[in-house]
């Protein structure tokens, strides 16, 4: 079964450097998702494994096998297109079976194929029409078991759900992780929905401005971001950043900034402790934030809460601290006056400080 | 809507019959006039009152009608002949530009090469250079350029075959007119064709090739079926103007490859104008272009139904 690597994969287009050398391993029966914004290469990296787009530099392995020269046809992996990239001349039977055919199966196995697919994504009853009467879900599972008939050893997934609406979104996304742990094949998803790449990879690869920014199981990222972008990508609502200075009262480590003077836990004072600059950014996702009136003071913010969002079960409140804008979540049955100032305990674990120059984690 | 219970002005309604009216005018008129002898015809009176005939037609159609025709003492009017001409000519100046026109449109479209602007603009600029700038060039050239030696191997062979004498020569010859219709046409095809072709999603094309397909396999099996609508379209337009098209055959065809326009007007002479025969060949001529347009656009609705997917 194969393994993907990746070996210091450069892609140029013209003189732009658009990726600089990317170094990835993927292990067998892997979920990998690569997530970042818009233009951070990820959709190119995938293209790049597909063999839709050339290689400037640098080596793809597929099981070992150097794959860079090869033709996509040649690769054996199946992807799932952003606008599904479905036949419209065809019918949904003949949209899934269009890889078998080519490859002159023949007529009886291909047919059972087909039966066998269409049932696994709930396609049966709808093998006879074209991709042009089916609903934007429907049109999904037509990709999805295109990409399945073919019984390739790795699936690629070029944005799926991103034109879906949210609810239907949501539900193909329960579908999706139902079906790969039926598969059991190796994935590779690319996706700007950071929801989606928690919610669905074995293993997360964040990406920005063409390079790795950080690999790891879901947890992993969230809890220990490497560095400030990470932080800032993955959880909603996202982490709040306040930039403050370090200084060592009587022993005791403190981030001051503008509004809270915050005393570090050991663990954090000792790897400042170990750090040459004092300069750092403090961060706090809305949910190490609890509301606690009697807090000590070192050990909390003062927030001055401005606007609160109804989500549900949650709020999430915007306040503003020495001109900053912080998030809260809190609990939506605790009513919370807005324009005033209150006490918001900070989880000690939940403190992450930054570099300010480098904006790698402290 | 408010709008549609509203009346409609009555000068609409004018503009509309008077816009039928020279639409239909000419057709009805060449119509009727097919049913009448000449004498009627010139003479001018009473437009619908007459005794119609079908003798104009059996003069048209002399050479492939079966029986006898009394008022013909010789058939001069080789119909059937120019006809077949037509047919050939048309039919096969259409299908060559449209299998090379869709080739080259998709390579203009989807191929990276040097001057590929500078080639896309140019097959859009031929298109304007008007036919009779053609006609003298090219005439000289099929008559005395594009030649076989009538010694040689090639020419001797297709001389002893077909008789004749002096080189083989394009001119007076179907491949000669051919040529220069698919030549004439193709720019048009390509430039309509590659507005179809770069409505093909790329992402189409990318999902063929993981799946297996060849480049051959892509164009064939995915790109053509999307572009039917626009082969349709562009067979009508190539069809239509082979079929129509004087000028040129007037001057590169001969006696035995004439096709109808050019039989039509050779049915004028200085002494006498029939133009009841004119009227009659005239309707004969439009019912191919007619038939043919009406399987061809079948292709362009059946293709807008089909529609394209759209997330």
């Amino acid at each position: 079964m194969p393994a993907i690597q990746l070996e210091k994969l450069v892609k140029r287009y013209g003189n732009v450097e658009v990726l600089h050398g990317i170094d990835l391993q993927m292990a067998d029966h892997e979920f990998t998702v690569l997530v970042g914004p818009s233009g951070c290469g990820k959709s190119t990296t995938l293209r790049m494994i597909a063999g839709l787009e050339d290689v400037s530099d640098g080596e793809i392995y597929i099981d070992g096998k150097p794959v860079k020269h090869l033709e996509p046809k040649a690769r054996d992996l199946a992807m799932v297109f952003q606008d599904y990239a479905l036949y419209p001349h065809m019918n949904v039977a003949k949209n899934i079976s269009f890889a078998l055919r080519l490859q002159r199966r023949p007529k009886a196995e291909i047919d059972a194929k087909v039966r066998d697919v269409a049932e696994m994504v709930g396609l049966t009853e709808f093998l006879h029409r074209k991709p042009g009467e089916l609903s934007g879900g429907q049109r999904q599972r037509v990709a999805m078991a295109r990409a399945l008939a073919k019984d390739s050893a790795l699936f690629l997934f070029d944005e799926p759900l991103s034109n879906l609406d949210a609810k239907l979104r949501g539900q193909m996304r329960a579908e999706l992780a139902l079906m790969s742990q039926r598969v059991q094949k190796n994935m590779i998803y690319v996706t700007h929905d950071q929801i989606e790449a928690m919610t669905l990879a074995d293993r997360i690869v964040v990406m920005h401005g063409g390079y790795i920014q950080q690999q790891g199981t879901p947890e992993e990222l969230f809890k220990r971001p490497a560095n400030k972008f990470v932080a800032g990508f993955l959880g909603t609502p996202p982490m709040n950043f306040l930039d403050c200075e370090v200084v060592d009262e009587g022993g005791a480590m403190h981030a001051v900034g503008k509004g809270f003077r915050l005393r570090l836990p050991a663990d954090k004072a000792a790897a400042i402790n170990a750090h040459s600059g004092r300069d750092v950014t403090l961060g706090i996702r809305p949910s190490d934030l609890t509301f606690d009136a009697d807090a000590a003071r070192d050990s909390a913010l003062n927030l001055r809460t401005v606007v609160s969002e109804y989500i549900g079960a949650q709020s999430v409140l915007l306040c503003e601290c020495g001109g900053a804008k912080v998030m809260v979540e809190i609990n939506s049955e605790k009513p919370v006056a807005l324009g005033s100032e209150l006490r918001f305990a900070v989880n000690p674990t939940g403190i992450h400080l930054f570099d300010r120059q480098t904006e790698a984690v402290i | 809507m408010s709008q549609s219970h509203q009346k409609q002005n009555p000068a609409f309604y004018a503009v509309i019959a008077c816009l039928v009216f020279m639409a239909v005018g000419p057709v009805a008129l060449m119509f009727i006039n097919s049913f009448k002898l000449d004498v009627d015809i010139i003479s001018g009176t009473g437009g619908l009152l007459f005794l119609p005939t079908i003798q104009n037609y059996e003069t048209a159609l002399c050479d492939v009608l079966w029986y006898e025709l009394d008022h013909l003492d010789f058939c001069s009017l080789k119909f059937g002949g120019a006809f077949i001409n037509s047919l050939i000519i048309a039919l096969i100046s259409t299908a060559l530009t449209l299998v090379i026109g869709c080739m080259g449109a998709y390579a203009l479209v989807r191929f990276r090469f040097m001057g590929r602007d500078t080639v896309s603009l140019t097959t859009l600029m031929v298109r304007m250079v008007p036919p009779a700038v053609l006609l003298v060039p090219v005439f000289g050239l099929w008559n005395n350029e594009f030649c076989l030696d009538k010694d040689g191997l090639l020419g001797g062979l297709i001389r002893d075959a077909f008789g004749g004498r002096g080189d083989v020569c394009l001119a007076g010859t179907h491949s000669g007119i051919i040529l220069i219709y698919v030549a004439m046409n193709l720019p048009f095809v390509i430039w309509i064709l590659q507005s179809f072709i770069v409505q093909v999603p790329r992402s189409l094309e990318e999902a063929a090739r993981v799946d297996g397909a060849g480049p051959f396999q892509v164009f064939f099996l995915v790109v053509l079926p999307l572009i039917k609508p626009g082969l349709a379209a562009a067979a009508i337009f190539t069809f239509r103007i082979a079929w129509n098209e004087y000028l040129l055959a007037s001057a590169l065809s001969d006696r035995n490859t004439k096709t109808v326009p050019i039989l039509i007007v050779n049915n004028m002479s200085e002494f006498n104008v029939e133009w009841g025969v004119i009227m009659a060949t005239g309707m004969l001529l439009a019912i191919p272009p007619i038939i043919f347009t009406l399987l061809a656009s079948r292709q362009i609705i059946t293709g807008m139904t089909a529609g394209a997917v759209k997330g």
